[in-house]
């Protein structure tokens, strides 16, 4: 049952597409391959054919217009903080990238990856051997739940950090699959079934990530984490409010996707909360409780408005 | 197979390696480059950290061919020609390095975050920055402060006013009480010092293990048969090859090397392979087929204490009916009549999770046999006890066993008992006739534990209104796991080291411990005393605000004094309790701010004591407790051999300080020879914080005996008076100066006929205690002092506490090297934050859920302040110099000083460990004594 094993190193989107189609039994892009490894050493990724994506230089550049921020999707979370222009113009997205990992982990770490980094669950993220003595869940190839005993739904949960921002700001990935070139809303690719969160077609590069400018009047970023470094999220939150008045509300390590609301500012905002945790999928997951992050959901966002509205007045 | 070329530190490698192959293993296995240390393997410690193209990353997750044509940097590029790099010679000055495991890592990450840094904003901003930048890489036994600080020096450079004073001292004075590196702190730093996994052996096969994947059950056949058709498997061992027990304690031998008909917890081993490569034993590993009969399972303390049936019970002997293995109770003074005589009392429950000791290094061993019998190369803090383990498991004679103790990686009690994997690399090795090497995954090290008992407690404490201690009573309950290990004399610890630092008169306990389902519990920095120190200690302080009087006032009030006798018949000597608090409430302002602060901000404080050293050995004998060897020969050089193990505490320097300072002649010309059982007397290891004070004093000793002859012989050649020698700066003189030698002058006169000169020296603790059963546990030679008070801030909203600051004040009696004392704090009360704060083992149906460094949360450089230590010195009147112990027993004020803290800042009173965010919310929201504002 061995198939042979694969590293390819790619130069190209092309040659990375191409290669993708001709290994699509069993492959995996890899940037900063800062989540595919640990996965790998727990055997929870056992792709064959790793397709290295990390020397395209197509998809390094940040480049803006009048309208766009385009961030390549191979830019390391290190390299966002360094870019003046988005420190000035998104500083919660720095917030965000930095509350990711490590500092010597951001060094490699990609945003295109870190927006596409697998779901995480205290059940899942686990050696073969513990898995195999827990009795395989839904995610591994079981037919139980072990967090809530249920049969049909994996709410293994949706860690990555930037997306949270990023979604808040309206923004849009370019996505570049063997067929066609397109951009769709961040929130779009993810399914919200936590087996398979994604919804991307797998052979698909992610491009760039596309942020409007100049349509945000202010933005708040939140982090619920035990420890001050090392730990993914047990719930993220990003609140941006845009020139127009509008707000969206998105929240994440909630549920298997991301939890979002959009609203007005003259909106009731402890409605739009209820929205959210009402969306939430919290199970007992995470080394924090599930009703202490459903608790900390309203927490977290009461607190960010009223640093809105701080800065407001 | 892919070739692929590399350029490793200038020098240039064309190498095939596996496809999936990670960085971390070319440079390590294929190159040799052992410097590169691996902790996690998952990223989430940061001791593998390399520079590729200049940029750290974790060679643990990153693959090799990635790096195809790369420029690589690892720890030992770092020293050019030999001469350490700036950074490393901070590292070195500061007493950054402990272990040393997780140091080249850390200097790695340093290198490249250096010029990052802006180094233009204020101290503390760029102390910041670092605590940042190094957040990804875990230390468990500096605290972080003293790596802090060799980062800020090297950052500022010439900028900054280099060495303060303490380091130029060293170069002129060699005497105890100089703050001094470790002697092998540079082999640390360059990535030199070989650990038990650096250390290959020509022709060895690699062991895995195949692991037990229930809680309790039967084994009812084990097939190995297809695991045997894999090209490179060598042995399949199974259990009943092992048939005889062991365990660290002589009255608990239950354990066997591989289980024999049944499995008592998730993650024993079940078979072992050995083979020619990891992989080929791993997959050997997965065809074994084992048929298992489950068991009842008993994974709580409340399910061990009921009945079980006969064929139920974890361990089959024992006189009781359920999983009770050990219950100890001892009562002195009239303990009714105290809580009589008391006007207050307050009685507690407390709760306490698992801690593990996290050492950075797992534990690996290899092992070989040759016209000597044994030999293994260990990861242990004990090679005496391991000594004895494998003669009396492989039924060889002790006089064939040869331990030998690399570097460790840290141990804090957790390298201490013998261990499973050792036994049966040994037995391997005897089966294939080839050295056999076993390295544990941190998931491995985690199961194999024996880290601190959960426990659970009741204790009633009694006071007079004017606050003094009427009576105490303690009920504890701790849970050993499947194993013995130490628990027997963790169960007594729980009581009797309640007996200090304050007097009491009316006191008693009963203590048990039971099996559980679970990797057993053993010892652990501080052991037994840690849990029950934290009951007592809160209820100190719950007292000291219902009958307002200060918390540190009541604790002065209440404090032994030095010179007395303890009322279970300790012998307290020395006693720096007062000290110790009295310098950590000036240090915190205590008096000024302590209930001034607002809401959620609180200031805490607790002391401690530990032993310094256990008086009576574990296993029944009438050695001396340490032996010391000296030998000085023609070259001048005094050659100490002990079979004491430095795991990074320090030891080996310590005893090179002691000499240095008997014979009055520099460092350079000691040399230690260490924990090999081959070549060094028998020493019983380094637990229960001993080794200072009882191969201290057995170096003390040999040396006062080799002086002797040194003077004999100079005062016979040169007609002098024995008692006019002087002994210092390399020389030996009478005041006159009528004999005026250099030290080589009198290294002549001593070895002319004669050659080289041995000397022995050795350390007894003196009869001490009472005559009553259990008047054993706890008993020492001398006892440590200490206090802490923490500022904590408590986050209303979220209940998530933030240490803020931390003082300690610890009495050492007299720090023979203060850099390592100051060191064995910091990392104390780092360890100690981490159990109140954020580190537990949890479990799921007996499946240990947090097996790995992101999910067992040590805490990083960011969420552990700049400890400020402080040494007391009270001059030991029986330790070397002065001395007494300094690694353990730091770590017990600070765990209930944060919990106190947070019932100053929140009224809410933590019975319950770690400190959980989720319970202070909901007990603030019900808590009137926050809303109308707390306390005092
Ligand atoms: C100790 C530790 C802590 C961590 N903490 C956090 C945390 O707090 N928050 C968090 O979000 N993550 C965390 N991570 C996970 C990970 O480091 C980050 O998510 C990181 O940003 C992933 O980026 P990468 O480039 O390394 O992704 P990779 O591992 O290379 O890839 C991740 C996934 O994205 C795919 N992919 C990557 N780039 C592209 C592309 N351009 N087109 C198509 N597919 C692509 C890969 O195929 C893979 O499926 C942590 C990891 C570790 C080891
Ligand atoms: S949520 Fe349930 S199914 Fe999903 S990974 Fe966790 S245990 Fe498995
Ligand atoms: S070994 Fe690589 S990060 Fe721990
Ligand atoms: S010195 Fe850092 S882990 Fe030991």
């Amino acid at each position: 049952m061995t198939n042979e094993k694969k590293y390819i190193k790619t130069s190209t989107i092309a040659d990375a597409i191409s290669e993708a189609i001709k290994n699509s039994n069993s492959f995996r892009f890899v940037a900063g391959g800062t989540d595919i490894f640990p996965n790998k050493f727990q055997e929870n990724d056992t792709s064959d054919c790793f397709i290295d994506i990390a020397d395209i230089e197509e998809l390094k550049q940040i480049t803006y217009t009048k309208d766009y921020l385009n961030i390549g999707a191979l830019t390391t979370l290190e390299t966002l903080k360094n870019n003046e222009f988005i420190a000035q113009n998104f500083p919660t997205l720095l917030e965000a990238a930095n509350s990711v990992a490590s500092p010597v982990i951001r060094k490699s770490a990609t945003l295109g990856g870190n927006l596409l980094c697998e779901n995480r669950c205290h059940f899942y993220n686990q050696s073969a051997w513990w898995r195999q003595a827990a009795g395989h869940c839904l995610k591994c190839g079981g037919d139980i739940c072990l967090a809530n005993g249920g049969k049909k739904y994996c709410f293994s949960k949706f860690v990555s950090d930037t997306a949270i921002a990023l979604i808040s700001f309206n923004a849009k990935i370019e996505i570049v699959s063997p067929e066609k070139t397109e951009f769709l809303y961040l929130e779009e690719i993810y399914s919200g079934d936590g087996i398979q969160h994604l919804l991307l077609e797998k052979s698909s590069i992610i491009k760039s990530i596309q942020i409007p400018l100049n349509i945000i009047y202010k933005s708040v970023f939140k982090k619920l984490q035990q420890r001050k470094s090392l730990e993914f999220s047990s719930l993220t939150t990003c609140i941006t409010v845009f020139k127009d008045n509008k707000i969206k509300i998105v929240a994440g390590a909630i549920a298997p996707k991301p939890i979002f609301v959009v609203g007005a500012l003259k909106d009731d905002f402890s409605e739009l909360i209820t929205s959210i945790a009402k969306n939430s999928k919290i199970v007992e997951n995470d080394s924090y409780s599930r009703v202490y992050r459903k608790n900390m959901i309203r927490v977290l966002l009461n607190r960010s408005i009223k640093e809105i509205q701080l800065t407001e007045k | 197979m892919k070739q692929i070329s590399l350029n490793i530190n200038n020098k240039f490698y064309n190498i095939l390696v596996d496809e999936h192959e990670l960085l971390s293993n070319v440079i390590r296995e294929k190159i040799g480059l052992t410097g590169t240390k691996i902790g996690c393997e998952q990223g989430s410690c940061g001791a593998c950290t390399v520079l590729v193209n200049n940029k750290a990353v974790l060679s643990c997750i990153t693959p090799a061919i990635s790096c195809d044509k790369a420029e690589i940097t690892t720890i030992e590029a770092l020293a050019e020609n030999g001469k350490l790099h700036k950074l490393q010679k901070k590292f070195v000055e500061k007493g950054a390095i402990q272990c040393g495991f997780c140091t080249p890592g850390m200097v790695m990450t340093a290198i490249n975050l250096v010029p990052e840094l802006n180094k233009n904003d204020s101290p503390e901003k760029l102390r910041q920055q670092i605590k940042e930048g190094i957040s990804g890489n875990l230390c468990r036994c500096t605290g972080y402060k003293k790596i802090i600080d060799a980062i800020v020096e090297y950052t500022l450079d010439e900028s900054y006013k280099q060495e303060d004073s303490k380091f130029n001292s060293i170069k002129k004075l060699k005497t105890v009480g100089i703050p001094r590196p470790y002697i092998e702190a540079e082999s640390k730093v360059k990535g030199e010092a070989e650990f038990a996994d650096d250390i290959y052996i020509k022709n060895s096969l690699h062991c895995k293990f195949l692991r037990s994947i229930y809680p309790h059950a039967e084994i009812i056949e084990i097939d190995t048969s297809e695991a045997y058709k894999i090209k490179g498997v060598r042995y399949i061992a199974i259990g009943n090859e092992l048939p005889i027990t062991f365990g660290v304690l002589p009255i608990s031998q239950d354990e066997n090397a591989i289980a024999i008909k049944k499995v008592r917890y998730v993650g024993e081993i079940v078979a072992a392979v050995a083979a020619d490569t990891e992989e080929i034993a791993a997959k050997a590993c997965q065809l074994i087929k084992v048929k298992y009969n489950p068991i009842k399972e008993f994974l709580t303390i409340d399910e061990s204490l009921a009945d079980a049936g006969e064929n139920e019970k974890i361990h089959e002997y024992g006189k009781f009916n359920n999983n009770i293995q050990k219950k100890a109770e001892l009562r002195f003074g009239d303990q009714q009549q105290g809580f009589k005589d008391s006007e207050i009392t307050s009685r507690m429950s407390f709760e306490f999770e698992g801690i593990n000791h996290g050492f950075t290094e797992p534990h690996a061993s290899t092992a070989f046999w040759d016209e000597n019998g044994l030999t293994i190369n260990t990861a242990t803090q004990v090679p005496h006890y391991l000594h004895r383990a494998l003669a009396k498991v492989l039924e060889v004679p002790l006089s064939r066993v040869r331990v030998i103790k690399p570097y460790i990686g840290g141990g804090f009690g957790g390298k201490s008992d013998p261990f499973a994997h050792e036994i049966i690399v040994a037995y391997l090795s005897r089966k294939t006739g080839k050295p056999v090497k076993v390295r544990l995954s941190r998931e491995e090290v985690f199961l194999t534990n024996h880290g601190r008992h959960p426990t659970k407690m009741t204790v009633e404490m009694g006071f007079s209104n004017d606050g003094i201690i009427q009576a105490l009573d303690a009920d504890v309950a701790i849970d050993g796991g499947a194993y013995g290990s130490f628990g027997v004399v963790t169960t007594y610890y729980n009581g009797v080291l309640l007996q200090a630092p304050y007097k009491l008169s009316n006191f008693g306990f009963r203590t048990y411990r039971v099996y559980t389902n679970k990797p057993q519990c053993g010892a652990m920095r501080g052991h037994g005393a840690v849990n029950s120190r934290f009951a007592v200690e809160s209820i100190i302080d719950e007292i000291s605000y219902k009958i307002k009087i200060d918390p540190c006032e009541l604790r002065m009030k209440n404090f032994l004094d030095s010179n007395t006798l303890t009322v279970g018949q300790y012998r307290i000597t020395s006693n720096g309790s007062r000290e110790s608090l009295q310098k950590v409430m000036d240090l915190s302002d205590w008096k000024n701010r302590f209930g001034k602060l607002e809401k959620g901000h609180g200031l805490g404080v607790a002391c401690g004591f530990f032993i310094s050293g256990s008086a009576l050995p574990i296993f029944w004998n009438e050695l001396p407790q340490s032996v010391v060897h000296l030998k000085l020969d023609f070259d001048g050089r005094v050659l100490i051999s002990s079979g004491s193990s430095d795991i990074g505490q320090g030891s080996d320097t310590m005893l090179a300080i002691i000499v240095s300072e008997v014979l009055g002649i520099s460092m350079e010309n000691i040399f230690v020879l260490a924990g090999d059982t081959l070549l060094t007397p028998v020493d019983f290891g380094s637990y229960s914080s001993r080794v200072t004070f009882m191969a201290g004093n057995a170096a003390k000793d040999a040396t006062e005996n080799l002086k002797k002859e040194i003077i004999a012989s100079v005062a016979n050649q040169k007609h002098a008076i024995g008692k006019e020698l002087n002994f210092e700066n390399d020389r030996i003189f009478t005041n006159d100066k009528s004999v005026d030698l250099s030290w080589m002058e009198a290294v002549e006169i001593l070895t002319a006929k004669r050659g080289a000169v041995s000397v022995s020296g050795k350390y007894i603790s003196p009869k001490l205690g009472g005559d009553f059963k259990g008047a054993g546990a706890g008993l020492s030679p001398s006892y440590s002092f200490g206090a802490c008070v923490t500022e904590v801030k408590v986050d209303l909203e979220t209940g998530q506490v933030d240490v803020i600051n931390i003082w300690g004040a610890h009495d050492c009696g007299k720090a023979i090297n203060p850099l390592a004392v100051e060191g064995q704090l910091e990392g104390s009360w780092h360890m100690g934050m981490g159990q109140a704060v954020s580190e537990q083992m949890k479990y799921y149906k007996g499946l240990l859920l947090n097996n790995n460094f992101l999910d067992y949360k040590i805490p990083t450089s960011l969420d552990t302040p700049d400890i400020n230590s402080n040494i007391i010195e009270t001059m030991d009147p029986e330790g070397p110099f002065g001395a007494k112990e300094s690694g353990e027993g730091a770590i017990h004020p600070v765990i209930p000083a944060i919990a106190n803290a947070v019932y100053n800042a929140v009224g809410v009173r933590i019975t319950k460990l770690p400190i959980c965010a989720e319970d202070i919310l909901t007990k603030i929201s019900q808590n009137d004594l926050l809303n109308n504002k707390i306390i005092q």
